[in-house]
């Protein structure tokens, strides 16, 4: 159906909890309202909930196993977003069905999306096991996502390894929650600390963002909205860099300073009061 | 120094003759006379040859006296690339090429450097039987170890082991040495605390037992590998 051949991208981290999921239904609005055709593929099937946050778990049917049983078409087992028409949701399965799910099978599958698409983002599970080496035989390139954390860092590092031996490529990082206060006070790792041991090149920079959580709950993603929020803002420009926009990183330490301080700063230099 | 003779025990072991340094020394059959004296040793003999540049006619001369005194010259062990292709030529059986300082009865001297290039991330595990160079960054929870020395042209960040069977003289370098751990044959040491100063290439080697970290020498460890095209010279004199 298009032109050019879609791009496969897994999203993955190693670690849970780092925001993988979040990631991927941001990225996948962000990239449906840039006018991308795109389909999400939960691969994290064993606790799959894609689906909540962006708000489509009520209209699951069919799966990817149901496609590959040939028990229904695709167009039927693609559940299209409400608001973004560009964007499809394709369950990779049930929680019932742990084992299932071959490289092979992947593989058919992401075949099948990639026809229909211009992205595929694949949503990891977390580890390294059989589910990861599945989904990661079916991309062709990978965001690895982290946060500033030592132990994120590490397993990020152990991922890209085995990406590698995969020929996965090109694989990029985003760097999550990012705490500009706690770097600047060095209570936590900062961007180049991150990106010296991981040696990836930086897809995007996400501040640490209450919004995520309530947008998450809501099940409604950030970037849907077009809301100012600065998460809402870095998952937008994380897909602008992905169709190869120019977009300068925000710098954490300039972020750091509150609104308040900004205004104070503002008002001292216009009337040189203080 | 002169050469050193050590007399086999066992009539079926060759005897061994380690050349001194070639700087400083004298001529090559001078100083095997010498070193054999008049002891009227028979036998195999087993030579070592270091740094010694000996070519072809230099060896047939050696194994002429040799045989006149009844000595068979079976092993040849020896850094220089050139002795080792003279006595290939003569047939000689070849030992490992050793680095002088070494016991030369350790037979844990592998010739080979495996070089890895790119980083060496967590999880990772490169292991080598010679030396092992690596051309990037040794990751945090990546491991490497080397029978012979661990070079990192990068950050070591992980946990290295140089000498993995027991050879004491082996060498860590990196052009950043902030491990986890290091171990050198038998030794285990945690990595230091502090961060040390950028641009600083340092190297650990075992000094009494215990791991030591210095600013590295400007000499190559590795002498004779001449399949990696480097022209590398003879070692200090002070060796």
């Amino acid at each position: 159906m298009t032109a050019t051949p879609a791009r496969v991208i897994l999203i993955c981290s190693g670690k849970g909890g780092v925001g993988k999921t979040t990631l991927t239904a941001n990225l996948g609005i962000a990239l449906a309202r840039l006018g991308e055709t795109t389909v999400v593929l939960d691969a994290d099937f064993g606790l799959r909930n894609l689906d909540l946050l962006l708000g489509l778990e009520n209209r699951i049917v069919y799966n990817a196993q149901d496609v590959l049983e040939e028990t229904c078409r695709l167009e039927q087992a693609l559940v299209k977003h409400k608001q973004e028409p560009n964007l499809s949701l394709l369950p990779a399965g049930n929680a019932r069905m742990l084992d299932w799910l071959t490289s092979d099978d992947m593989k058919k599958i992401v075949g099948m999306l990639a026809e229909r698409a211009n992205f595929v983002l694949i949503d990891c599970p977390a580890g390294i096991e059989t589910g990861f080496r599945n989904a990661a035989a079916a991309a062709k390139e990978a965001i690895v996502i982290t946060t500033p954390e030592m132990a994120a860092v590490r397993d990020a590092d152990r991922v890209i390894g085995l990406l590698n031996t995969q020929g996965v490529a090109p694989v990029q990082m985003v760097l999550n929650r990012v705490r500009p206060k706690m770097v600047a006070n060095q209570e936590m790792l900062g961007v180049s600390d991150v990106t010296d041991i991981l040696a990836l090149p930086l897809l995007g920079l996400v501040l640490e963002d209450e919004q995520v959580i309530t947008s998450t709950n809501r099940g409604e993603p950030l970037t849907l909205n077009g809301s100012g929020s600065p998460a809402g803002r870095a998952y937008m420009n994380v897909a602008r860099r992905l169709r190869g926009e120019e977009v300068p990183l925000i710098d954490p330490s300039r972020e750091r300073r509150g609104l308040r301080a900004r205004l104070m700063g503002k008002i001292r230099r216009t009337t040189g009061l203080f | 120094m002169a050469a050193a003779l050590s007399v086999a025990s066992d009539p079926h072991q060759p005897h061994l003759l380690k050349l001194p340094p070639p700087q400083g020394a004298g001529p090559l059959l001078e100083e095997v006379r010498q070193a054999l004296g008049l002891a009227g040793l028979q036998g195999p003999l087993s030579l070592i040859c270091g740094d010694w540049q000996l070519r072809l006619p230099d060896l047939e001369a050696l194994q002429t006296l040799l045989t006149q005194q009844g000595l068979t010259l079976v092993q040849l062990q020896a850094d220089h690339p050139e002795t080792r292709v003279a006595a290939a030529a003569l047939g000689l059986h070849l030992g490992p090429n050793t680095d002088s300082r070494r016991d030369p009865n350790s037979a844990t001297t592998a010739p080979a450097l495996t070089v890895h290039q790119g980083p060496l991330r967590s999880g990772e595990h490169l292991q080598a039987e010679g030396s092992v160079l690596v051309l990037g960054d040794v990751n945090p929870g990546a491991q490497i170890s080397a029978v012979g020395h661990v070079l990192v042209w990068g950050r070591l960040r992980g946990v290295a082991h140089a000498g993995r069977h027991g050879d004491d003289q082996a060498t860590i370098v990196a052009l950043q040495m902030r491990p986890l751990q290091l171990r050198i044959a038998g030794a285990v040491a945690r990595g230091p605390d502090e961060v040390p100063a950028a641009g600083l290439c340092e190297e650990a080697r075992l000094v009494n037992g215990e791991i030591r970290i210095d600013p590295a020498s400007p000499r190559w460890p590795l002498r004779g590998i001449p399949s990696l095209g480097l022209n590398v010279g003879p070692s200090p004199s002070a060796q």
